[in-house]
Parts: C-alpha cells; sequence; structure tokens
C-alpha cells in the first residue's frame, strides 16, 4: 500500500470512527444516566437516514432537510421516552432488551409501511460534490471531509455542553447520584427525557449525514447498532472517552480490514473485540466491577 | 429446582398425550405449523437455563440454532453423511464445542457486556455465513436429503414422511425437557442455583462459580443445536436467518411471554407466539407491527409470563382445546 | 511460639493514591478469637477482603498454614478452610434456611459438576445442613425463606452456612453491626461457642463485645498497626486511647 492510498484509508477510518463515536456516545449517554440499554438505537439512526432522503426529495436541499429533521428526531425520542422507555427505569436489563426489541419491530415495519423494501441512493448536496485531489492518482471526496468536521463539531458541542453548562452539571451528577439531581432541584423525570432525546438526535444525525455515502436500506439501523455495541464494548460502558477511542479504533480496523482482508472484511471488528475482552473485560475505559 | 407442581404435571401428562394423537386430526399444514412451534420450544426452552435459571441473559443464542444447521449441511454435502446416528452426535459435539469457546470469552463479562457480547459473536457467525460462497451466502445450503434412521440396513422411520417427522421432532422435545430436569436437579443444579441466587456469596462459600456458569452455557448451547439441527432438516435448508439475531431475539421474548425459570413455560411460549405470527401474518403483510406491540405489552402487562397466571383450566384451554379449534378455524398460507 | 495460623506480611493496599491498608503484618494465632478494632476508615474492612480474596492485595503476602495464599480468588481461599461473613448479611434470599446451608455444605465437595444423580439423594449433606443449622439455633426455622427472617436471624443463618463449610478459620466481618440488644447478646453467644472450636478472626465496633470475646486485639489506624496485643493490655494502651477510644466516645 503507498502513501497516498494509505492516507485515503485513514482518513475514511476517522471519518467511519466519528460516525460511530456519534451513535455510541448516545447509546452510552443513555445507559450511564438512565440506565437502559436501548437496543432501538440503531433505529434512530436508520429513520435520520430515511428522514434525510424523504426531505432531501421533498426541499431538494440535503441541508435543509437535515434542519428540518432534526428537531423531528428529538421530538420522536421524546415521544418514545415518554410512551416506552419512561417505564423500564429501574427494571432488570432482560425486560428492557426485550422492550426496545419490540420498538425495533415497529420501526422496521413502518420503515417499511412508509418508504417500502428498496435501497435509495441521497445525492450528494453539490455544494459538497467536488473532490480534493491527493496525488494524481488519488482524491478524496469533499463530503467525507464535510462529515468528519460535522462531527467533530458536535462532539466539541457535546464536550461544551456536559463540561461547562449546567445541563452538562446535571448529567455528570445524574452519572454519580440521582438523589443529586433531585437535590439541585430538576426533575430526574425532565432530564432523563432530555438525555434519551438528545442521545436519539444525534445517532439520528448521524444516520442523515451517513446518507449520501451509504444510501438507505431496511436493516441498516440494526447493522449499526450491533457495531455500536462492539464500540461500547472496547470503549467500556459510560464513558464517552471510551466511546471515541472505540469508534476510532473500530473505524480503523474495520477500514484496513476490507482493505487487506476482503475475504474475512465483516469479522475483523469481532475478532478485535473478542482480543479486548480476552485482555480487559470490563473495556479500555470501563470501571472494574467491584 | 422446585418441583412441578401436581395440578400441573397432570396438564403437562395431557398435553403431550394431546400432542401424540394431533397429527391424526389435522390437516398437513398443521402439522408442520406444529413442528415449527416444537423446534422454536426446544430452543426457547434452551435459552431458559440460560435466563431463566442461570440469569445469563444471552441475546446470541441463535449462533449455536444456525451453527447446528450449518453443521448438518456441511455434513452432508462434504463428507457424504445422511444418517441420523452420525450427524446429529456431530453436530451436537460441534455445538457444545462452539458454546464451551463462546462461553469462555462471553463469560468473562457480566450484566449489560454478557448481552452485547453474545450478541456480537452470533452477529460475527451471521457475516461469516452471509459472506462464505462455500455456505452459499445469503442463499444457504439445501440440504439434499433428510437424515435417514437405519438399522442393520433397515430403515426403522422415514423422516421424509411429515408426521413421522413431527413425531421425531416431539420426542426431541421431550428429551430436551427430561435431560434440563435431570441436569436442573442435580448437584449441578443445586450450585447453579447458588450461583443464579449470590453469586458473590456463592463464591465467598467455595464455588468456583465461572466453572457452573460455563458448562450452563455449553448445555444451553447444545440444546438450542438439537434445535437447531431438527428446524434445519424440517426446512431442508438453512441460511443466514437461522444464525440472525432476531431470531435470538425471538427466543427471548417467549422465554419472557411463557415465564422465565420453568422449562414448559418457553413450550407455551412457543405455541402462543408462533400461532399469533402464523394468523398476523395472514391478515396482513405488515404482522410485524403487532408482533412489536404483543412483545411492548407483554414486557408491561406480564412481566412473569403465562406461568404466572392462574394455571389449571386456563393452561387446559390454551394447550388442548384451543390449540385444535383454532388450528383448523384459522386459514394460513406458507 | 506456635506458627500462626493466618499470617499477613507487610500487607499494602492502594486506591489510587490512598493507602487504605498499609503495610500491615499481624499473626493470627490457631484457636484463638483475634479483633481487629480501629476507627472508620481505619481500612478494617479491606483488610479483611485482602484475607478473604475479594481484593488482591498491592503488596505483601497473606499465609495459611505457612504457604502463601496471597491473590488466590475467594472460591480458592474458602476451599483451604477460611470462611467469611459479610458486613451486610449475604445469603441466598431466595432459598430456604435449609437450602442455604445444604448449598454451604455442598461446596465442599471436590466439584459440583455432577449432572446425572438428582441432588436430593445426598442424605449426608442433608444432615450436615441440619447440623449447622441446629449449631445456631435455627432448625425450627428451617423450611423458611430467608428473606423472611429478621436481621438478627439472617445474621445466624450466614454464620450457619458457614459452620456447615465446615471452616478452620472464620472471618466476621462486624458481627454485630445494626443489631439490637438481645439479637447481640445471641450472636455473642454464638460466636463464643464456635469458638471452643474454631479460629476466629473479628472486625467489630462495639468495643464491649470485643473485650468480652477476643483474646487478642490489632488496632488499625489509617490503615497501619498501631498496636496487637492481649485484651488487657490493649485496654490500658494510652496510645490506643489517645487514637481510638478517645476519639470514637459514643460508637
Amino acid at each position: 500500500m503507498d502513501v497516498s492510498s494509505f492516507l485515503v484509508q485513514s482518513l475514511n477510518s476517522v471519518q467511519y470512527g466519528f460516525l460511530l463515536f456519534l451513535v455510541a456516545s448516545g447509546l452510552t449517554l443513555i445507559f450511564g444516566i438512565l440506565g437502559v440499554i436501548n437496543l432501538a438505537h440503531g433505529s434512530f439512526f436508520m429513520i435520520g437516514a430515511y428522514l434525510a432522503h424523504w426531505l432531501a426529495l421533498k426541499t431538494g436541499n440535503l441541508f435543509v432537510a437535515i434542519a428540518l429533521a432534526l428537531p423531528l428526531s428529538f421530538l420522536l425520542g421524546l415521544a418514545v421516552e415518554r410512551l416506552a422507555i419512561g417505564f423500564l427505569y429501574a427494571r432488570d436489563h432482560l425486560y428492557q432488551v426485550l422492550l426496545t426489541y419490540g420498538l425495533i419491530l415497529i420501526f422496521n415495519e413502518l420503515q417499511r409501511i412508509l418508504w417500502g423494501n428498496d435501497v435509495h441512493g441521497v445525492p450528494v448536496p453539490a455544494l459538497l460534490s467536488a473532490s480534493i485531489p491527493l496525488t494524481e492518482a488519488q482524491s478524496y471526496p469533499l463530503y467525507r471531509f464535510f462529515i468528519s468536521i460535522a462531527c467533530i463539531g458536535v462532539a466539541a458541542a457535546m464536550y461544551v455542553v456536559i463540561h461547562r453548562t449546567k445541563l452538562g452539571m446535571l448529567i455528570r451528577a445524574g452519572a454519580a447520584n440521582r438523589e443529586m439531581v433531585e437535590l439541585l432541584g430538576f426533575g430526574v423525570k425532565r432530564l432523563y427525557a432530555l438525555v434519551f432525546a438528545l442521545g436519539a438526535a444525534l445517532t439520528a444525525f448521524a444516520g442523515m449525514l451517513s446518507a449520501p455515502v451509504n444510501s438507505v436500506y431496511p436493516g441498516m439501523g440494526e447493522h449499526i447498532l450491533i457495531i455500536s455495541f462492539v464500540v461500547v464494548v472496547i470503549g467500556g460502558l459510560g464513558s464517552i472517552q471510551g466511546a471515541f477511542v472505540g469508534a476510532m479504533l473500530i473505524g480503523f480496523v474495520d477500514t484496513f480490514g476490507k482493505v487487506f482482508l476482503p475475504e474475512a472484511a465483516s469479522l475483523s471488528v469481532y475478532a478485535f473485540m473478542a482480543a479486548v475482552l480476552l485482555w480487559r473485560p470490563q473495556g479500555l475505559f470501563g470501571a472494574r466491577p467491584a | 429446582m422446585r418441583p412441578i407442581p401436581r395440578s400441573l404435571l397432570g396438564i403437562l401428562l395431557v398435553i403431550v398425550a394431546l400432542l401424540a394423537v394431533f397429527p391424526q386430526f389435522v390437516e398437513r399444514y398443521y402439522v408442520q405449523l406444529a413442528t415449527k412451534i416444537i423446534v422454536m420450544a426446544i430452543f426457547a426452552m434452551s435459552l431458559d437455563l440460560l435466563v431463566g435459571y442461570t440469569r445469563l441473559v444471552s441475546l446470541g443464542h441463535a449462533a449455536f440454532f444456525g451453527l447446528a444447521g450449518y453443521a448438518l449441511a456441511v455434513l452432508q454435502r462434504d463428507l457424504g453423511l445422511v444418517s441420523l446416528w452420525t450427524t446429529l452426535p456431530l453436530t451436537l459435539v460441534v455445538c457444545a464445542l462452539a458454546a464451551l469457546l463462546v462461553g469462555a470469552l462471553a463469560i468473562r463479562t457480566s450484566g449489560i457486556y454478557f448481552i452485547m457480547v453474545t450478541l456480537a459473536i452470533a452477529q460475527m457467525l451471521y457475516y461469516f455465513a452471509n459472506d462464505t460462497k462455500a455456505l452459499g451466502g445469503s442463499d444457504g445450503m439445501f440440504l439434499a436429503t433428510k437424515p435417514t434412521a437405519e438399522l442393520f440396513g433397515v430403515a426403522i422411520f422415514d423422516l421424509k414422511n411429515r408426521t413421522t417427522f413431527y413425531y421425531f421432532a416431539l420426542a426431541a422435545l421431550v428429551a430436551s425437557f427430561l435431560v434440563a430436569r435431570m441436569v436442573l436437579a442435580s448437584l449441578f443444579g443445586r450450585a447453579i442455583d447458588a450461583v443464579r441466587c449470590n453469586e458473590p456469596r456463592a463464591r465467598a462459600l467455595g464455588f468456583t462459580t465461572w466453572h457452573y456458569k460455563l458448562a450452563m452455557f455449553t448445555i444451553a448451547g447444545t440444546v438450542a443445536g438439537l434445535a437447531g439441527y431438527v428446524g434445519a432438516a424440517q426446512d431442508g435448508i438453512v441460511n443466514p436467518a437461522f444464525l440472525s439475531w432476531h431470531q435470538s431475539g425471538q427466543a427471548l421474548v417467549i422465554v419472557i411471554l411463557g415465564g422465565m425459570g420453568t422449562l414448559y413455560g418457553p413450550v407455551a411460549g412457543a405455541f402462543v407466539l408462533i400461532v399469533l405470527e402464523d394468523v398476523a401474518a395472514g391478515i396482513t403483510e405488515h404482522w410485524l407491527l403487532f408482533i412489536g406491540v404483543f412483545v411492548i405489552a407483554v414486557v408491561l402487562l406480564l412481566p412473569r409470563g403465562i406461568a404466572s397466571l392462574p394455571l389449571g383450566d386456563f393452561a387446559g384451554r390454551l394447550f388442548g382445546r384451543g390449540a385444535r379449534k383454532r388450528a383448523a378455524a384459522e386459514p394460513g398460507d406458507d | 511460639m506456635t506458627e500462626p495460623l493466618l499470617e499477613t506480611r507487610g500487607l499494602s493496599k492502594q486506591f489510587g493514591g490512598l493507602a487504605a491498608v498499609n503495610d500491615v503484618s499481624v499473626a493470627f494465632e490457631a484457636g484463638r478469637v483475634h479483633a481487629v478494632i480501629g476507627p472508620n476508615g481505619a481500612g478494617k474492612t479491606t483488610f479483611l477482603n485482602l484475607l478473604s480474596g475479594e481484593m488482591r492485595p498491592t503488596s505483601g503476602a497473606v499465609l495459611f498454614k505457612g504457604s502463601a495464599i496471597t491473590g488466590l480468588t475467594p472460591d480458592r481461599i474458602a476451599r483451604l478452610g477460611i470462611g467469611r461473613s459479610f458486613q451486610r448479611t449475604n445469603v441466598f434470599t431466595e432459598l430456604t434456611c435449609f437450602e442455604n446451608c445444604w448449598i454451604a455444605a455442598q461446596s465442599r465437595l471436590p466439584t459440583s459438576l455432577r449432572f446425572f444423580r438428582p441432588a436430593g439423594r445426598r442424605g449426608d449433606l442433608a444432615a450436615a445442613a441440619r447440623d449447622s443449622l441446629e449449631q445456631c439455633g435455627l432448625i425450627d426455622r428451617q423450611d423458611r425463606i430467608a428473606a423472611a427472617l429478621s436481621h438478627g436471624e439472617r445474621r445466624q443463618l450466614e454464620i450457619a452456612m458457614i459452620l456447615a463449610t465446615q471452616p478452620e478459620l472464620l472471618l466476621f466481618d462486624e458481627p454485630l453491626a445494626g443489631m439490637g440488644y438481645r439479637e447481640s447478646q445471641d450472636v455473642i453467644a454464638l460466636l463464643r461457642r464456635i469458638a471452643q472450636s474454631h479460629t476466629l478472626v473479628l472486625i467489630e465496633h462495639d468495643m464491649d463485645a470485643v473485650f468480652s470475646i477476643a483474646d487478642r486485639v490489632t488496632v488499625l489506624v489509617n490503615g497501619t498497626v498501631l498496636e496487637t496485643g492481649p485484651v488487657a493490655a490493649i485496654q490500658s494502651s494510652p496510645a490506643v486511647q489517645a487514637a481510638y477510644l478517645g476519639a470514637e466516645e459514643q460508637p
């Protein structure tokens, strides 16, 4: 592999890693603060992608579509929290798995009713359709840069919110101590609903961004969900840094796995997870269970 | 392990008797549907050993179900083995070894990690089967023939006959149930009780708890392999769907729907869910929507499953008369 | 001096930068009741967890009958003949008292990976379970679910379970914590009876109880040993009085 294709693959890895980070950080936040394992998390990725596809068709502009789809996903997150997830706090993980599994069935079927079984492409916006030449033979699509930059923006915003705002303080307090949140005069219920909807919107945003690159298709939510599980297992549950490191590692392992071992490409991330488990069962950034 | 209540034992015997005569009274379609229910019942029962008796919530149990199907197909195609007497034990050994390996990795974790790790490992097998040309890729593999059952050159039964196959599946279910009961009543079963109730205490008493969890994981994987063997032999094909996480999810739904930690609960759960799916699929192509709502309703309204309902009369209705009445009344399609 | 049954040498446990247990060397002699006392946060429970294998020490060694058991897992240590109770009583709450002790007795079999014979036929285990329930005065409660027991009874059940494992050495983590006067007296009497045939290591807050049961006392302060000696010496030690008894007039 020459230097330029190595560079291209590295950029691809980082871009994929960033997308995974958006999904996995939502998953890990919802688990860390609400104590809920949410299998339907990937459904929001799918919903985001389909909303982007649909609204981009209607409005003719992906950016407008994203601007409209983001609040919609947030509201959908609020609704799902109120109607289903809210019943699961303090219940056994087993029931959380089952109920959110039921949600997946519902979302998948709704997707089929609304948009059918076909694979849809989403055009890259004209503004970003150019490629940046790296060498004479290699160039890199501008849109992929845009994905990475948008994700960096979101990650930076998340950092500021978590470390510099009152909401962030509540989130950090909530992860450590539920009563503390009550003492701070903010209803735990409101905090939970907010965190869940934010996590849903983050994931949906990742789905929207990836739609022009990966197209939209039935079952896309499950694929991303399972990969984010791998990310979270590697990084350590409940840790945002862990989600970031795990996502980047998986981005690289997956991308370079496809280059070097194309026949075992889909296995590489799982083999990597198994290796991490053998070494550190609690994940790279996870607290050792007492 | 608590003994089965006396009243329920009677019901169970009646049900087994009804199941034994059932094929004589219904159309072929319902014999096949019943066989499908039995396969899911064995599969869900094996998951109950983990979820209900050991509190290990696996979301990747389909790995062993599917592995068994592929093992049978590969044994037939590449080794030319067709006899039940060779393929079944070999398939079960393959599944036991795989479960031992997967379990050794997964049991290093617990709780939510265990859920995610089992799911991820099963998914790995799914993609492997899906992407491997030698295993037929996403189309899967056809089984050239049903397993043959000969003794001294004489066929003692013929699994190509649907009714015979039904009895074969029923025998597998009864055998699984009896083996599970035996294991749970043994010293090993008591150790599993201790691990489930309070693992730190069990360890402080001197139980090397991961030995027992791993042994149970292996037993459950092997029984799931039996279900997969029967399922693949029935369908005549094995494909990645056998390994899919919907297969694992469905089994988990069945275990909770029926009532975990009972063994007979998952049998009832398999009956209810498969019949419901069959009926819903006859009404609309978007039947999964109903199943999704149904699953959520079960979690919210019936968390301890059918086995927690006042049984007796209800169970009698559900299994016996209800089964035949509904089977006769509902038209279905395949 | 005879060889101690259990001994620690330079035992330390760090949590981050904090030394919860720091260079502790104590010898526990066979047949004695040896209490470990100290103010809150002195590292007593951490020390016990190091002995029983719940935690691994950062440095130092634990020796049982002269051979190192440092870093062994709790199940291995339990099988060597060291039983322990927990500060928050730890029993199988879903099971009956009889089943609790039955399982405890079963833990002494070389392995429980036995899948075929029904466990119900093991009369020897049933007898051992009943025997330990009898010793702890719980025989008339044997069919009661552990969750339905009173706090004191549950503590007695935990002790019965430990006895059913036939240990040589018993580690008790504040066996009197959270108990009323009557319940405490029952447990103290029980401990005295057990002490006649076993070696006991006892972590306890209740000073009167410690001085009435123990033969020897070790005082831990900030993770280090302040003093070890016979009860009378500890009671009259000015250093101990200053560091501990004075500081905690109302325990």
